[in-house]
């Protein structure tokens, strides 16, 4: 795997990212249905991940840069099996409404852990770790819209949980937006 | 409001580590991740009723 390839896939990688992001938007919206504080630290696990190829962009694939979307892909999988564990029980409606027959967190949990496996796939390339000169020129413009997206929609969530949460602690089970209700 | 702050927190690590220096960013993103896991030990208060 070259360099230029390896870039390649963690542009691809960051749309995955924006995918999932833009996913959780939608559903909040189209189906009314709040995040709880632990749906939203799935979401932040996903943004976080988004980091690690964000650096391998802008400074070459390194072992490191994956480490770190590693790490944050461990932590996503520990918050959605806890989640997972606390509706597992039989006659548990469970958090939320199913989307294709699992519900948001589960869905999290395979995603997690699809990441792993694929962020371990990836490092088993060394020669992407080699630069060369075709990965000398800036980022292509297929990455640099990557990132920006990938930033501009973890940023809403900054507006979308202010709104959900207000200047409190967010609530376990959230039914209204808190600043628009003080609002009106 | 921890909520907003970590996303806030997570959007400034990604611009840092796309326009800025990379020590930084990993400092960042390492005070993150400590605080994400903080937020989660914070919430995770109920009992898990399963035994194995």
């Amino acid at each position: 795997m070259t360099q230029a390839f390896a870039i390649t896939l963690n542009a691809l990688s960051l749309y995955a990212v924006a995918l999932v992001l833009g996913a959780a938007f939608a559903a909040q919206l189209v189906l009314k249905e709040l995040p709880c504080p632990l749906c939203l630290l799935q979401r932040l696990q996903f943004a976080v991940l988004a980091i690690g190829p964000i650096l391998n962009l802008r400074f070459g694939p390194r072992s490191s840069h994956y480490a770190l979307s590693l790490l944050a892909a461990v932590a996503g999988a520990a918050f959605s099996t806890r989640q997972v564990l606390l509706h597992i029980m039989p006659g548990d409606a469970g958090y939320g409404t199913a989307l294709f027959g699992y519900h948001y967190y589960s869905w999290a949990l395979i995603g997690f852990a699809v990441a792993i496996v694929l962020l371990a796939a990836i490092l088993l390339f060394d020669r992407q770790f080699e630069p060369d000169a075709a990965t000398a020129q800036a980022a292509p413009n297929i990455a640099m819209s990557a990132v920006w997206l990938v930033i501009g929609l973890t940023g809403l969530n900054v507006v979308s949980t202010l709104l959900e949460c207000g200047f409190g602690a967010c609530a376990d089970n959230p039914t209204v937006y808190e600043l628009l209700k003080r609002g009106s | 409001m921890e909520f907003t702050a970590l996303f806030l927190a997570v959007t400034i690590v990604m611009l840092v580590a796309w326009r800025g220096p990379r020590s930084l960013a990993l400092a960042m993103y390492a005070a993150v991740l400590l605080a994400a896991v903080a937020t989660y030990l914070h919430h995770a208060t109920d009992t898990l009723k399963l035994s194995f």
